[in-house]
């Protein structure tokens, strides 16, 4: 069997990149025996990762899934619900200003995260004394305990006498604002949190990203006589493509799933997010596990599933064009 | 760009100080963790901050080893983040060869759905997930969280990215030498994909390490539990003294702290380790 | 197609629980039954090994096994692992209301008023907490602690600015003075008047005590106004800590007591068990402190307060029904509430002779005042046992933080809280 595909090398040459020069074939009797032998190699590639994730997480989502039309409790009967957990999520306040401000975090974060994570990977990427040091240090918030970090964070954005409003104050700041303690300012200062914890971890992706890029690309700039600046719009920009489009996919999601951080930050002391800061995936713990209502919960991460995925596929056209 | 002009005299002191100020930023937590990890517990919380405690109280450090079984704990989080590691490398970097070298039926598809499913909140699927693993015995295994975690839809995705950037034409002729796609993943796709390998490592070792709610449903016997569940408990147990959650949060953070370091050497190893420069 | 879905679904939960009901055995060969036992926060809560040591030396063949679910998430967890009938354990502490509701709804606890009447269990001597959690005729839980709110106060702060010392007959116009009275100094000499801790029932539930409202009920709330009011001038006066500070630094409301930054904290009576144990392991600077009775309204008995239970239940998936049922009237009953007083905490059977064991533990304060405030006169819970609970509660919560970090006004706050109190009703 792999004999035949051996001969039959250039069919599968083919890759599906934007940047790729496939050799158009001609689909002939043979081409298409190779094709149910290249896809049999294909399948066999992905089948370890695959069957583990269908049979473990894929099984149990479309159940989930199916639960959305249902009233669940976990234990007792099923009873057929059809819409009603749509209605009802879709009249709920909280769960709309959950989904508002979802959006508004993750359009707070995702670019900002993007920008200096990149900026700080290209940093790291040149030859600066310590820059061992400087990314074990920047990789450090990505690690500990959110519990020990959200409580460090808190102390020093404390509303009157953290060190930050200190500082503020001697800056000649009047009124400094009450970071997470004031509606107005909680989402940005949870936003401002988030940069700080994952800008290590997609520089780190960044930086694996840098390495990938020919140097004879850079050489050849230099001999045509391009500035630095050129040189990263023109050369590092465009081969980090693929980097900047999984980070991008990836952060945007993880935003949308956004939830112990919120919950830590601003859920500290009474134990309940307000309108200002409440989170889809909140409201979905909310509904599972302290109302159990399977069904709304089920829903509601339907609801969550579906922008993810028009985003996601939004974000793969571009990514083609 | 071998003569350093004044302005990039000047770009590299900005550039100092943006890195020094930056490395400021990201390490006062951890300094403050680390002062609280050595405070009695009524001083750990008092302004103005007291950075450096005025007696060291070493004794955290040696509580946390006796309060909860930390070494059981941690044995089994070193042996569930090793299986864990080992797994999710092996099949993701298999499964991206497919996605991103490999043209077949359904691919793009497939690929969506794959990506899909990581939108999906866990708290969503929890309870289906626990019963069917339950009724297939694996309740209070070690095994349910190896299956949770070794095969994800993330690993797949960024080692596909990655393998984007090799050149096709180094597998089209290594095709033509003779050899199976088997042989091109193995011989030329993983050596050269190591900055992505060590950086996947990195994550899957964090992950497992750091993952609470996986262990806090499925791991309820303490000869089970994970380093997170004892930390989490410790919190919940001890919480006023925050001297003692600190010196546990230390010790937690070190391993991982330990494996970046052993690995970031792999970040500049890459296809073209020059990069970009000055 | 809606008839297939279910079917198939129902199919397969089903088949999840015929896998599970396999697991457990019910007596091993040697005849001993092993109860399982779910609990939280095994390490630092001395009665659980005292009461099973207990039962296994009275019944030699039987042997109690606890899994700690930690108390973070505990109800959370708890539920998880029930759910599908297919759990290992034979009988589950129960940490709060909601909880306790949540799982009476999915039809996962054993009604034990069948059992209760068959064995003569007179359940009024539970001072009406099992009615208070019963449903109808039933009842699922039976409770074996009983806590109740107090005033901590230091006697040393009260002598240094000589200042009598709180009474067990407060009104709230007398605490709010004292507490004002005993505010001083500033920076890290600054001790203030009071103290609340950052949950809602700190300050919330002065209101109901005088037993016109159910903080369930929904509607007006603007019976709580007055206390509100008087948390946020103490709080702008600086006779207590500011609500947002302490939200935001993850202040535990034992550390403020212990370095005598506070003359006075209510707080449930199992900050007692606490302070005894931390003042004899010297953590506590507040040695020399005492109890008194809730501050009451005008009109209202003294020794009226709020009460939150901790309960025994009996999951319905165990087949050691009977066995768990013996464990459970142990811990709830006479030698099991002797064995909690003799760890200074408060077992829900309560009496004066339980009273009295626990004013003789040594460590608890030795005037008579303290030994007074034990005695409960009217006792509501924090929760009441409500078909919504979980939701309301969630609603409290969410208004109080509201008010006291001053995002909202206290009229606004409450308009709005009985107004989502009110939509949760209606759905």
């Amino acid at each position: 069997m792999f004999s035949r595909k051996e001969k039959e090398g250039p069919a599968f040459t083919a890759n599906g990149l934007p940047i790729d020069r496939s050799i158009r074939i001609e689909k002939s009797q043979a081409a298409r025996r190779a094709e149910v032998n290249r896809n049999l190699v294909a399948y066999s590639f992905i089948a370890p990762n695959f069957i583990g994730f269908a049979v473990f997480t894929l099984v149990p989502i479309v159940f989930a899934f199916a639960l959305a039309f249902l009233n669940w409790n976990g234990n007792t009967e099923m009873t057929w619900a059809g819409l009603d957990n749509f209605k009802y999520i879709f009249t709920n306040e909280m769960f709309l200003a959950s989904l508002k401000n979802t959006f508004v975090y993750t359009i707070g974060t995702v670019p900002l995260t993007l920008v200096v994570s990149l900026f700080l990977a290209i940093v790291l990427n040149q030859k600066v004394r310590g820059r061992n040091f400087f990314r074990t240090v920047s990789f450090f918030p990505y690690v500990g305990s959110l519990v020990a970090i959200t409580a460090v964070w808190n102390m020093l954005f404390n509303p009157s006498m953290g060190p930050v409003n200190e500082i503020l104050i001697r800056l000649g700041v009047e009124n400094p604002p009450r970071w997470i303690a004031d509606n107005d300012w909680a989402m940005f200062t949870i936003v401002l949190f988030s940069v700080w914890k994952y800008m290590g971890y997609y520089m780190v992706i960044y930086l694996a990203g840098l390495q990938g890029i020919n140097s004879e690309l850079y050489e050849a700039a230099s001999i045509d006589g391009v500035n630095t600046w050129q040189k990263f719009w023109y050369v590092t920009l465009p081969q980090l493509k693929n980097t900047t489009f999984f980070i991008l996919i990836m952060l945007t999601i993880q935003c949308f799933k956004v939830y112990d951080i919120v919950y830590m930050l601003a859920g500290a002391g009474s134990g309940a997010l307000s309108e200002a800061t409440t989170v889809l995936v909140y409201e979905i713990y909310n509904s599972a596990f302290r109302y159990w209502r399977l069904g709304v919960a089920s829903a509601e991460a339907l609801v969550l599933f579906a922008i993810v995925l028009v985003v996601t596929i939004v974000q793969f056209r571009l990514d083609k064009d | 760009m071998m003569i350093e002009s004044t302005g990039q005299k000047v770009l590299k002191v900005l550039l100092y100080v943006f890195l020094i100020i930056t490395a400021a930023i990201m390490l006062l937590p951890f300094l403050w963790m680390l002062s609280a990890s050595l405070k009695q517990d009524r001083d750990v919380f008092t302004f103005p901050i007291q950075w450096i405690p005025a007696e060291p109280e070493w004794a955290n450090y040696s509580r946390i080893w006796t309060q909860i079984p930390l070494l059981t704990y941690i044995l089994n989080t070193v042996k569930l983040t090793i299986i864990v590691t080992l797994l999710q490398l092996f099949t993701s970097s298999f499964a991206a060869y497919a996605f991103s070298k490999l043209r077949f039926k359904g691919r793009n598809a497939l690929f969506l759905g794959y990506i899909a499913t990581i939108a999906v909140p866990w708290q969503a699927y929890m309870v289906p997930q626990f019963m069917m693993l339950r009724s297939m015995g694996l309740n209070n295994t070690h095994l349910a969280i190896i299956i949770l975690q070794a095969f994800s839809a993330f690993g797949v995705f960024m080692m596909k990215q990655f393998y984007e950037g090799v050149p096709t034409e180094l597998c089209e002729a290594a095709r033509i030498d003779g050899m199976t796609e088997y042989g091109i993943y193995a011989r030329i796709m993983l050596p050269l994909a190591k900055p992505a390998l060590s950086t996947l490592t990195i994550f899957t070792f964090v992950n497992t390490w750091n993952d609470f709610l996986g262990p806090y449903i499925y791991l309820t016997r303490d000869q089970l539990k994970t380093i997170q569940l004892g930390l989490r408990s410790f919190i919940g147990q001890y919480s006023s003294e925050y001297g003692l959650i600190m010196a546990g949060s230390v010790v937690t953070m070190i391993p991982v702290i330990a494996v970046f370091l052993a690995l970031q050497k792999y970040f500049v190893e890459g296809v073209a380790s020059s990069g970009l420069k000055g | 197609m809606k008839k297939t879905l279910v079917a198939l679904l129902v199919a397969l939960m089903a088949m999840t629980s015929v896998f599970a009901a396999g697991g457990s055995e019910d007596t091993s060969a040697d005849g001993t039954t092993t109860l399982t036992w779910a609990i939280w926060d095994y390490a630092t809560t001395p009665y659980y090994d005292a009461l099973i040591n207990a039962y296994e030396a009275a019944n030699p063949n039987v042997n109690v096994e606890v899994i700690d679910l930690g108390s973070a998430d505990y109800q959370t967890a708890l539920q998880i692992q029930l759910s599908g009938g297919g759990s290992e354990f034979d009988v589950v502490a129960v940490k709060d209301i909601p909880g306790y509701n949540n799982l009476v709804k999915a039809g996962l606890l054993v009604d034990l008023a069948p059992l209760a009447q068959a064995d003569g269990l007179d359940t009024s001597a539970y001072g009406g907490i099992v009615e208070q959690v019963s449903v109808g005729d039933s009842f699922y839980e039976l409770p074996f602690r009983s806590d109740f709110w107090v005033v901590f106060y230091n006697k040393d702060l009260f002598d240094a600015a000589g200042v009598p010392y709180p009474t067990n007959d407060m009104t709230f116009e007398e605490y709010d003075a004292l507490a004002r009275q005993m505010t001083s100094g500033s920076g890290s000499s600054k001790v203030y008047g009071a103290h609340y801790h950052t949950w809602r029932s700190a300050i919330q539930l002065f209101g109901i005590l005088d037993g016109e409202h159910q903080i369930t009920d929904g509607g007006d709330y603007s019976y709580l106004k007055p206390y509100y009011e008087m948390a946020l001038a103490q709080q702008a006066d600086g006779v207590v800590q500011d609500y947002a500070t302490l939200k935001t630094s993850n202040i535990h409301y034992s550390g403020v007591f212990y370095n005598e930054s506070v003359a006075m904290e209510n707080m449930g009576s199992w900050f007692i068990a606490t302070l005894i144990a931390q003042t004899k392991a010297g953590a506590n600077d507040a040695e020399n402190w005492g109890i008194v009775k809730y501050p009451h309204a005008e009109g209202v008995e003294p020794g009226t307060t709020l009460g939150t239970i901790t309960a025994l239940a009996i999951p319905s998936s165990t087949d050691k029904q009977d066995a768990a049922w013996d464990f459970v009237k142990f811990v709830c009953g006479e030698e099991g509430a002797k064995v909690l007083a003799g760890t200074g905490n408060f077992p829900a059977l309560s009496n004066d002779e339980i009273n009295d064991i626990i004013a003789a533990t040594p460590g608890f304060p030795q005037d008579e005042q303290s030994k007074e405030a034990l005695n409960v006169a009217q006792l509501y819970l924090e929760m009441p046992l409500h078909d919504k609970s979980a939701e309301i509660e969630v609603v409290l919560n969410e208004y109080h933080d509201q008010i006291m970090t001053g995002n909202m006004s206290v009229d606004d706050g409450l308009a709005e809280m009985g107004r989502r109190v009110d939509e949760v009703l209606a759905n």
